[in-house]
């Protein structure tokens, strides 16, 4: 699949995927499926399981003609048929989703990258010691 | 890092082949005994300041370019692994500071009863050294790698004040811990080479960015391109990068001359060297020496007890995650080195396995991570929203780091097909969980559910067997004093080559349940100093 092909497929099958919830669209209707064929151009893995799960799956056509029960039930035998491919799929599907900032503030979470800010932790304390201290040595003598 | 311009056409001393836990320590402590010293390493150097934390798209590149496995990074200085046969797959990082760079800096060691199995339980074999005798040379590691942690652990021998106070164990890990308490089970601070103080040239306290596995951007993480490589260069070593060893070429009298390697540029070198020494991994150490057969030694170099890429160990990981409704930010502070439990470490006979395990508590991570991670991946569908706002920011994870005894029919054979990016043969794994190792998952896991419902999780979640979790390779060319039943010797010598060292997790005779690194790094120095001290001929 190529940033040229027609994502209205991918589209559909994201948006049964990561379905819309709150005020957010799923994950097709974020736009997201450029982004997917792109991340997966850049890596033959997982080139090779968005082609395998997209060729599995009915011609676009026929897969949105499907009502919601029906284009899971697509999904799922694809799912069932090649595990591997469409759990790798998931997975790139996943780490884009949770890339983008408007998910990040659904869920209320800073969406900052780990570095350079890091975070802030209360001092060691040294008083947790207070039981296992108590412990006498009980490692195997040799 | 700027280095003097060095012969290449000179015979140097000691060629090390790799420049990741071990090797950077003996290429250090040789070149500051005055040794002549040249590396040879397939990677290159990291840019701490580019690691992928500080780009938006890193739980992605943990799936790609900076996953631990090198089956999915596949970059040209990785190598291709067979594991079609194999129930764990082998991760490494190739590059200076090879798996240092994406370790999480756990640093337990091996307890007294580890060298002794075959004494004390019947299996596997002895170690030819003991704990005592390696202790000197843990104390040096971790004051040149900076150990954080405090002494007096009731499970493990005293040991010296570590150079740095624990790194915090936060309120999760506090939660855990008393956990531990009420059970009466052990547990303690871990101890880590992550800096909770500054210390090290140029290297600051850990900020807590949680995602010490994909390099650390502070430094504070210590890695070996930080901690030896520098003292090495400083005192001459030359290291060379990008440049991947064919094989180790010996002379007419079977003793090794040096190695033939291809260049950054792919050109075919040779270096001339009076001892080889390999620090290549308990999975890179076999390949070469399988890789470097010849007339002489025509089932490879080293293998006159055909032990060579036999016994591989790699510790079985297993896991338990709680869901805790209550708790918040579990993705602050180190990622997997917070406390440990001993609790199970030893042998029981009224269990039915022998040895034992230890516990690692593990944070949460970030939302994508949480969604494809864990026990299972977050279901797909109408469900997805739920089930990911129940796990994320409330998973907790207490890791089983299992005893992993060595068995033959586990071994790293070459690949009739397979090939690395510059067309030599790739290994292949073998391996099976064995019976022994189950049941002891098995223990871990109800106890481990335990801890998890005493510490107050809502959900308690099990991982049979971690597969991406081959972070330890042992075995495949093991120490001991009968040249029929082990590779090298205590000191590290190849029983059949004695100008040629091992001093990578090839060397293990059993693995024990924590960690290796600190005890590779202890066997890589005691080999130096063996080589500093007895074998004064190898210096020009």
């Amino acid at each position: 699949m190529t940033l040229n092909s027609d994502t209205s497929l991918l589209s559909a099958a994201l948006d049964r995927v990561i379905p819309p919830v709150d005020d957010l669209p799923g994950a097709g209707g974020m736009g997201l499926a450029g982004e997917v064929v792109k991340r997966c151009e850049a890596d033959s893995r997982f080139n090779a399981a968005l082609t395998t799960v997209i060729g599995a799956l009915p011609s676009p056509n026929d897969f949105t003609a499907l009502d919601d029960e029906g284009q899971d039930g697509a999904l799922r035998t694809v799912e069932s048929s090649d595990p591997d491919a469409f759990g790798l799929w998931l997975d790139v599907v996943y780490a884009i989703y949770y890339m983008q900032p408007a998910v990040h503030r659904r869920l209320s979470w800073h969406g900052r990258t780990p570095q350079p800010e890091g975070n802030v932790m209360p001092p060691w304390d040294e008083s947790v010691l207070e039981v296992a201290r108590q412990r006498e040595p009980f490692w195997r003598q040799v | 890092m700027t280095q003097p311009i060095h012969n290449p056409d000179r015979t140097a001393d000691v060629l090390i082949i790799g420049a990741g836990a071990s090797g950077a320590a003996v290429a250090a402590s040789l070149s500051e005994a005055g040794f002549d010293v040249v590396c040879i390493e397939q990677g290159h150097w990291q840019d701490s300041f580019k690691f992928p934390t500080t780009e938006p798209d890193w739980e992605l590149r943990s799936m790609s370019s900076w996953s631990i496995n090198p089956n999915k990074r596949k970059l040209p200085e990785d190598y291709p692994i067979n594991v079609e046969n194999s129930a764990v797959d082998p991760v490494m990082f190739n590059g200076v500071g090879g798996s240092t760079i994406m370790w999480v800096a756990h640093t337990p060691r091996l307890h007294p009863s580890d060298f002794r199995v075959k004494s004390l339980d019947g299996v596997a074999e002895d170690w030819p050294i003991s704990y005592e005798d390696l202790e000197p040379w843990y104390d040096l590691n971790d004051q040149v790698m900076g150990c954080a942690g405090i002494a007096g652990d009731p499970a493990n021998p005293p040991r010296s004040e570590r150079p740095m106070p624990p790194v915090p164990i936060g309120k999760d890990g506090e939660m855990i811990a008393g956990a531990f308490d009420r059970l009466g089970w052990h547990w303690w601070p871990s101890d880590n080479y992550v800096n909770s103080t500054r210390y090290g040239e140029g290297r600051d306290a850990c900020n807590f960015c949680g995602h010490n596995m994909m390099g650390c951007y502070q430094r504070a993480k210590a890695s070996t391109d930080l901690t030896y490589w520098p003292r090495a260069i400083a005192q001459g070593a030359e290291l060379v990068t990008g440049a991947r060893v064919r094989e180790i070429t010996t002379g007419a009298d079977g003793r090794a001359t040096g190695v033939n390697y291809l260049d950054s540029e792919g050109n075919n070198r040779h270096r001339a060297a009076r001892a080889v020494v390999m620090a290549a991994n308990g999975v890179g150490t076999p390949r070469l020496l399988l890789l470097s057969d010849s007339d002489k030694h025509p089932n490879g170099l080293a293998n006159s007890s055909g032990l060579v890429g036999k016994n591989l160990m790699f510790h079985v990981y297993a896991g338990v995650s709680g869901v805790f409704p209550d708790h918040e930010e579990p993705w602050v502070g180190p990622v997997a080195n917070i406390i440990l439990s001993q609790e199970f470490y030893e042998t029981d006979p009224d269990r039915d396995f022998v040895r034992g395990y230890s516990y690692q508590m593990a944070r949460g991570q970030g939302p994508g991570a949480t969604a494809r991670s864990g026990p299972k991946r977050v279901s797909w569908g109408q469900n997805h929203h739920a089930e990911l706002g129940r796990r994320f920011g409330n998973t907790l994870n207490l890791g089983v780091i299992g005893d992993d005894l060595p068995e033959e029919h586990n071994t790293v054979t070459l690949d009739d097909r397979l090939k690395d990016s510059s067309g030599l043969p790739a290994p292949k794994i073998t391996y099976r969980v064995s019976e022994n190792s189950r049941a002891l998952l098995d223990h871990a896991l109800v106890q481990g559910q335990a801890v998890m419902e005493e510490a107050g999780a809502s959900e308690v979640m099990i991982n049979q067997l971690s597969r991406e979790a081959g972070w330890h390779l042992m075995g495949t060319a093991r120490m001991g004093d009968d040249p029929e039943r082990s590779v090298v010797n205590g000191n590290g010598q190849s029983h059949d080559i004695d100008n040629l060292f091992i001093v990578d997790g090839s060397v293990f005779v059993t693995g024990g349940a924590v960690n290796p690194t600190p005890t590779i790094q202890a066997i890589a120095l005691r080999t130096a100093d063996y080589i500093t001290n007895e074998r004064k001929d190898l210096k020009a």
